[in-house]
This record gives C-alpha cells, structure tokens and sequence, in this order.
C-alpha cells in the first residue's frame, strides 16, 4: 500500500495493529463499554479493556478486543 | 454465564469452523451487491467504516482501498481471524478486527461516517436493536447500507423459507421482508434511501457444505422442497437438486444531518 498525503488537514492516516502488539490509541478512541457506552482504560501488560461503570474487564486476545460482556472477567469481588 | 447455549454461542460455532469456506464463497465473493456497498463511499473522504457482522470480510476488502478506516466486527474470532490474517497476506494495512455483538456496538456515538452489513442481519437476536445501534454510530449525515436474503412476505413462501434457513443452520433467526426491512430502518431513526431486490441461486450441495449442515437435516430439507406447493417450488424455482432462487435486498439508509 502507498503512503496517503495528508495535507488535507487533521484527518487520521490509516493505522496499522499487528496482531499482538499494542492497539492503537486513535482507534481505541471510539472504542466504548457495551453494556455502559461508557469510556475504557486500556491495560496493556494484561492485555485489557477496562469499563470501571460495568466493572468488566474486556480481553484483547491476539490483538482483536472481545466485546462481549459473556467474555469478560468481573472486576467485583 | 449459564449452561445453556447462548444464541451467541451458537452463531460463534456455525461460523468458527466454516471460516475459509465463506471467504472462498463464490456467493459471499462476488455480486454487484458487493460493488454497490462499497460504492456508498466517497473515496475522497478517508472515511471511517463499520463493516457489521462482517464474516470473512469480503466487504471490509472491497470498501478498504475507498475507505481510511474499515473497522471488521463480528461474532466470531475465528471470522476476524481469517480477516486480519488475509488482510496480511494482501498487504492491507487500514483494516482492523473488533468482536462483539450486533445489538450492543462497543463504539461511540457518531464514530463512523458509513455503516456496511452484508448477509449479517438474519443472525442478529435483536434485528430492530441492531438498527438502533447502527443509528447511534453513524454521524449526522453518515451512511448506511445493508445487504441480506430477503424473505418474499407471503406467509405460505416466508415460512417455507425460514423452515430450510432453520434446518441448514441453528444460528439462523430470521429473513425478514422487504417492508419489513423498510420500517424498521424508519423505526431506528434513519432516513430510508433506494431499495433494491435481485436473485441469487444458490448450489445446494454448497449451499449445505458452507454450513457443515448434518445429513439428516440436509435429507429433511430436500424432503421438505419436495412436499411443497406448486406456488412454493415455482417462487423459489426449486430444481431437482435442491437448488433454488433467493431474493436478496440492498436498503441504503441515511442518518439526518443536523
């Protein structure tokens, strides 16, 4: 693939994720809870997506965040 | 979670196992269905799409060189694999993978300018909650475009198609009609634009191979082709290997600009 010219302004180049390595921050920007909508925190050393309102965490598994609340693991005691 | 199996769960093992099998789907490959998605989007904008429930990622391939961002999401790992693996090999490098469910789209309000979903919506457990979660990611003036069969209406067709959807594959929920699919793009808050239906005729033996659907109810399907109406085997145009017509639509929808 070519390199895209961005003079246009402030639009976002496309982002590449190796599979494993870390996601990037531009596209965990409008990554939200799906129970909650609400924001996430991402753990890179466990490799999570943390939804404090759900208090799930979502795995990232071979670099594809797991969405689904059934794959969660509780953040409750 | 309880025992018992989830639709999700039940959607994730159809398809984990058949994953090369779609990719290499003639059906699912090719189609001027294909080319009119990924026409919905302006090469010039760099636009950030959703490819819904997106399989082996046949649209997410088709849209990527239109696109800036194609985020592919389905159900199944074993789908985003083969899409992150065969985006690799291809040396497309603005495709990535995010799993999840239809009817609760992990992604903000307003993140995407177009939404894309193809032979995906007869699986969601919540068709019209799907629709409303589409409404809900696309930017004011954003996109939408969805491809699926289509059901003919009619009761005595309806549920003769549904009753073969269902023995070929558990995960199958619903066609639903073309009126169907109209209102409930009204309901979910998105402005309907151009509708369009065209045949597909689908290869029996492929058609059940893909699925890996069992002998027994591949035998019961072709019974159950063989005991309909004249009305029936005519619509469907069912010939004497099983092999028959599906209506497929393509609705494109519109959010409002503010």
């Amino acid at each position: 693939m070519s390199k895209q010219d961005d003079t246009a302004g402030p639009v976002a180049a496309p982002v590449t994720e190796a599979r494993g390595t870390r996601i990037d921050p531009r596209l965990l920007e409008i990554l939200v809870c799906p129970l909650t909508k609400s924001t996430l925190e991402y753990d890179s050393a466990k490799q999570e997506l943390i939804s404090r309102a759900a208090k799930l965490a979502y795995p990232i598994r071979d670099g594809i965040p797991i969405m689904l609340p059934e794959e969660a693991r509780s953040l409750e005691e | 979670m309880s025992e018992s199996r989830t639709h999700e769960a039940l959607v994730g093992h159809q398809f984990g196992s058949q994953a090369a099998a779609y990719l290499n789907s003639m059906v699912h490959a090719q189609g001027a269905d294909l080319e009119a998605l990924a026409a919905l989007v302006d090469p010039r904008s760099e636009a950030h799409v959703l490819d819904l429930g997106c399989g082996a990622g046949h649209v997410s391939f088709k849209v990527a060189p239109r696109a800036g961002q194609v985020v592919a999401y389905d159900l199944s790992p074993q789908m985003l694999e083969v899409v992150a693996r065969t985006a690799a090999e291809r040396g497309i490098e603005n495709i990535v993978t995010r799993q999840g469910a239809a009817e609760r789209l992990p992604f903000r309000d307003e993140s995407f300018d177009c939404v894309l979903s193809r032979y995906s919506a007869h699986h969601w457990r919540d068709f019209e909650a799907g629709l409303r979660e589409v409404a809900r990611v696309l930017r004011p003036g954003g996109i939408a475009g969805f491809v699926d069969a289509v059901s003919p209406g009619l009761p005595p067709l309806d549920t003769h198609l549904q009753a073969i959807e269902l023995l070929r594959d558990p995960s199958h929920v619903r066609n639903y009609s073309r009126a169907e699919w109209e209102a409930a793009i009204v309901r979910a808050g998105l402005r309907p634009g151009t509708v369009a239906v065209h045949r597909v005729r689908l290869e029996f033996g492929s058609w059940v191979e893909r699925m890996r659907t069992p002998k027994v109810l591949a035998e019961a399907i072709r019974t159950l082709q063989t005991s309909m109406s004249e009305t029936v085997v005519r619509y469907f145009d069912i010939g004497s290997d099983g092999s028959f017509d599906l209506d497929v639509g393509s609705f494109q929808a519109a959010k409002a600009a503010v």
